[in-house]
């Protein structure tokens, strides 16, 4: 550490940012356009519907459905998705017995192919600190009751392993297409936070 | 304690936005992250492991404190793992950093913040 003559944090977050991107631009190592390209990129391209595409796949394809829950690198791929950040996934398959729960307890691991940018509560202390110790107590504050009977797996997200819960498909959806099922799928059914309805059952 | 944490993660609940970032500057500290890992100047687990470190940091200061994070706090340890990768890797020096603020601030111009 080079000691606290040359502390930046004495200045603004807005201005330490743009004299990081100005210097590495001025030394040839960022270019400005590629930057717009990467926020655009998570902002609006990558997100959850991927993910939703994934699960909708698999609810409606036993053979992609195996195929992802052996290889999920492989069975996303089959989709067109990849990116930074999913060359470790892992789907794991909630049942009537075993109920997924993701967290990334250091820092923010979370699979950006699949989901996007991981939300701010994913990354607070509360969750962090809770998920791993109290799973229940944290299904709850999402509105999440499960039996006494079900099992709660916690996944430790890690440099190695990211995780995307497969949910269970709803009652009543028999009759819709992989398109309409993609439709029902949120973001926190695939973190484990949530349980997915099927229209007009509103639980 | 552990009621605290109760209403803490409701309290955070509260803060899933519609949008990715809530400030400009969080959107250009990742990008200039992952650009700078993509133009392989330093591996992302290289940098993950800063930010394990900022995080850890404050963990240990909100267990000692009320358990509650103060909104947006990520991306201030986002862009000091980012400093700390950077400096660390030789592509800036603390000092060349502190110029460009300096630079780019003009004299006496006070610190604005893009919000």
């Amino acid at each position: 550490m080079s000691g606290r003559d040359h502390d930046t944090s004495e200045h603004g977050p807005a201005a330490r940012v743009k004299a990081l991107e100005q210097l590495l631009v001025e030394k040839g190592l960022v270019e400005p356009a590629r930057l717009d390209a990467i926020v655009d990129t998570y902002e609006s391209k990558v997100g959850p519907r991927n993910g939703a595409r994934v699960v909708a796949r698999a609810w409606t394809d036993a053979a992609f459905r195996k195929r992802l829950l052996t290889d999920a690198v492989a069975a996303c791929a089959e989709l067109g998705i990849a990116g930074p950040e999913g060359g470790h996934l892992v789907a794991i398959e909630n049942t009537k017995r075993i109920h997924n729960l993701v967290v990334c307890t250091l820092c923010s691991c979370y699979p950006w192919p699949v989901l996007g940018l991981p939300p701010v509560w994913y990354k607070s202390f509360a969750y962090r600190s809770r998920a791993v110790r109290d799973p229940r107590g944290v299904l709850r504050e999402f509105g999440v009751e499960l039996a006494a009977d079900v099992e709660i797996r916690v996944w430790d997200s890690s440099a190695e392993q990211r995780y995307i819960v497969l949910p269970e498909r709803p009652a009543g959806t028999e009759k819709m297409n992989e398109e309409q099922l993609a439709e029902l799928v949120t973001r926190d059914s695939m973190i484990g936070v949530a349980k997915i309805t099927a229209p007009g059952n509103s639980r | 304690m552990s009621e605290v944490l109760l209403s803490e993660l409701a309290r955070q609940l509260q803060y899933d936005e519609a949008s990715v970032f809530s400030a400009p500057w969080e959107a250009r500290a990742f990008a200039i992250a992952l650009g700078l890992s993509q133009a392989g100047l330093f591996t992302w687990d290289e940098f993950r492991e800063h930010l394990i470190a900022e995080v850890g940091t404050t963990d240990h200061r909100i267990r000692e404190r009320d358990g509650t994070n103060r909104q947006g706090e990520y991306y201030e340890h986002f862009l000091r793992a980012l400093e700390a990768v950077v400096t660390e890797k030789g592509i800036a020096t603390r000092s060349d950093l502190m110029t460009k603020i300096a630079e780019l601030q003009g004299p006496a111009a006070p610190d604005t913040h893009e919000h």
